[in-house]
């Protein structure tokens, strides 16, 4: 998150034009930065962790680039629902509608292509589908009601609408979607077989969205609306609306994920796996996420999908049964859980003491 | 006397069959504080949200610098020039004092990358500085998220966000709800310069609070309401402590008795 890069770039050396040097009892100290890294980055210490340990253990098959696409590549489902989920919990609400709109987009999707339209429209119908279900959940959640309530509400309707689309049956054999599926890009003579489509959208996802989320107006007005939606209010923004815009980039981010597993397996199933939710729901709690909303980023949600297939594809190589995977991973957010409150504890217990010398010095 | 920034008079307000407020005549001039005093329920709560355009007032009129004006809505008297500073902070914890002290008008690039919506935070830090150091308010880096930050200095950015909203336009007016609830003795001290000192850049300032040492410290006037009346209206230079609680309790005949009678 933007605030809390800027505190540890800010807490070594002030803005070039504060007119007193820096250190004059302003900065925090130093033990303080240490920890607040440790708190916004620690996931990504952990992920480094991981892969060392990993290069090691499965050493030669794991830390090579082919193994790390198929990481890629495994995570990058996960990553998008991560950050449909992730949007919402930053605006303050939680989308549990998500399989179900994953579900109706790629069959609204599967239903255009096997009638005969163009890709592109398949795809326009799809993540169409995404921008409707979002308004909707958010227009309701606006009136006032609980959004979890909501959008379980809402996951039940769109399941059972991405049935009646695909007449109880599947929409198979949707090989115009290949391109953003399978299909392998960047390929190099037989030494680099290219990366794979879903992990390009998905980069390019994450950077549009993070830059979205810390550099524009809107974008900061909406991590600001799930930190104090009352205070976004009172400065005089309508809050309620950039309510309704989290819940439309969750649903066209639900849509898209949708949209890359049909393209990856060619079908449009109308099954809407909860398994989704859940997984995507692991990565951003492992990202720190916090539930109250206004915190979070979407790099270190990236991180904790990669940390899911990390582990799972280490497990795979040195042949552990695959169960084990999910349990290490529920034992690392437990675990994770506990040093963020330690952490979170020390830097309070610093600041406290902190804060009193800044106002004897300087107010 | 000028014209007063802020005039109300014959502000009523019925809840049903309840009579919150009865009558109130009140104003605030350029540059001056006023206290409003009164016990638990007297209607002082309820006449700042008439201020500030919380709640329309079932009779009376509300004057800004001479102009009539009827607030539908907190924005109307937010257009007006009536920043309300609420009790609980209006704070978004997450971001950081610069986010902050310019959400709902943040400063956005020039060039194409602004037609997009991309903020210039680097300008934005500069300006809360400014600001910041304008009114003698520099407490911690403008990089620094709210939550932070202590008691005291989010305070201090609360006010200091309002004191740069009224001063766009010219000599606004600051309405704020126990700004010292929950602060330290040396926090108190802090927020009570500022308070001075915004009203000596020319902000009309009206003040609720509890807190009689507080009042006495910060205020030009007294006014205090007993179940929905004004029924004291006072410099603070030289009045009586008693007489004050006398009014806010009740046990005191209201000053303007022939008035109510």
């Amino acid at each position: 998150m933007t605030s809390s890069e800027a505190t540890v770039a800010g807490a070594g050396n002030s803005p070039g034009s504060a007119p007193a040097p820096a250190g004059a009892g302003q900065d925090m100290p130093r033990a303080v930065s240490v920890l607040v890294f440790f708190r916004d980055r620690g996931i990504f210490v952990l992920w480094g962790l991981l892969i060392a340990v990993f290069a090691f253990w499965c050493s030669p098959y794991f830390f090579k680039v082919d193994n790390a696409l198929l990481i890629a590549n495994a995570a990058a489902l996960t990553a998008l629902f991560a950050a449909g989920v992730g949007i919402g919990i930053m605006t303050g609400v939680l989308d549990l509608s998500l399989p179900g709109t994953a579900a109706v987009a790629s069959c609204v999707c599967g239903w255009v292509l096997t009638h005969g339209h163009a890709t592109w429209l398949g795809l326009a119908a799809g993540l169409a589908t995404g921008v409707v279900v979002g308004m909707v959940n958010g227009l309701i959640t606006i009136r006032g009601f609980n959004p979890i309530i909501v959008t379980i509400g809402t996951l039940s309707v769109l399941s059972g609408l991405a049935a009646v689309i695909a007449g109880g049956y599947t929409f198979p054999g949707l090989t115009q979607l290949e391109f953003m599926g399978t299909h392998r890009y960047l390929k190099v003579g037989d030494s680099f077989a290219g990366i794979p489509a879903p992990v390009f959208i998905v980069a390019a996802v994450f950077f549009v969205g993070t830059i979205f989320l810390t550099r524009t107006r809107d974008g900061i007005r909406l991590m600001a609306v799930g930190g104090n939606a009352e205070a976004v209010r009172r400065a005089g923004i309508h809050a309620d609306r950039y309510k309704v815009l989290g819940f439309v980039l969750s649903g066209v981010l639900a849509s898209l994920g949708g949209l890359v597993s049909t393209a990856v397996v060619t079908e449009a199933n109308p099954n809407a796996s909860p398994q989704i939710i859940f997984n995507a729901l692991t990565a951003v709690a492992l990202a720190g996420v916090a539930l109250t909303g206004g915190r979070g980023s979407l790099p270190r949600v990236l991180v904790g999908a990669l940390i899911l297939a990390t582990i799972s594809n280490g497990l795979t190589i040195r042949g552990v049964q695959p169960y084990w995977a999910t349990v290490c991973t529920g034992a690392l957010l437990l675990g994770s859980l506990l040093v963020e409150r330690l952490l979170q504890t020390a830097v309070s217990e610093r600041l406290m003491t902190a804060n009193l010398s800044v106002h004897e010095k300087k107010v | 006397m000028g014209t007063p920034a802020l005039a109300l008079s014959g502000i009523e307000l019925h809840y049903g069959f309840v009579r919150a407020l009865d009558g109130i005549d009140f104003h605030v001039e350029p540059g001056e504080v006023v206290g409003l005093l009164g016990d638990n329920g007297a209607g002082k709560s309820t006449l700042l949200k008439v201020m500030s355009g919380a709640h329309r007032p079932s009779h009376g009129t509300i004057h800004v610098h001479g102009v009539e004006q009827s607030f539908h809505a907190p924005s109307d008297a937010a257009d007006a020039g009536i920043q309300m500073v609420y009790q609980d902070l209006s704070l978004v914890e997450p971001q950081d004092i610069a986010t902050n002290l310019n959400l709902g008008q943040e400063t956005l690039r020039r060039g194409p990358l602004g037609w997009l919506g991309f903020v210039d935070r680097k300008e934005m830090r500069r300006t809360s500085e400014k600001e910041l150091d304008r009114l003698g308010v520099r407490t911690a880096p403008m990089t620094r998220p709210v939550e932070m930050l202590s008691g005291g200095q989010r305070q201090v950015v609360a006010l200091a966000r309002s004191a740069i909203r009224v001063n766009g336009e010219s000599q606004g007016i600051l309405l704020l709800d126990e700004p010292t609830a929950a602060l330290g003795y040396e926090q108190t001290k802090n927020v009570e310069s500022l308070i001075r000192r915004m009203a000596d850049s020319g902000i009309a300032i009206v003040v609720v609070t509890h807190d009689l040492p507080l009042c006495y410290e910060v205020t030009d006037r007294i006014v205090i309401l007993n179940r929905g009346r004004k029924v004291a209206d006072l410099p603070t230079a030289g009045a009586d402590r008693d007489h004050i609680v006398g009014w806010i309790t009740g046990s005191r005949p209201s000053m303007f008795a022939e008035a109510s009678a």
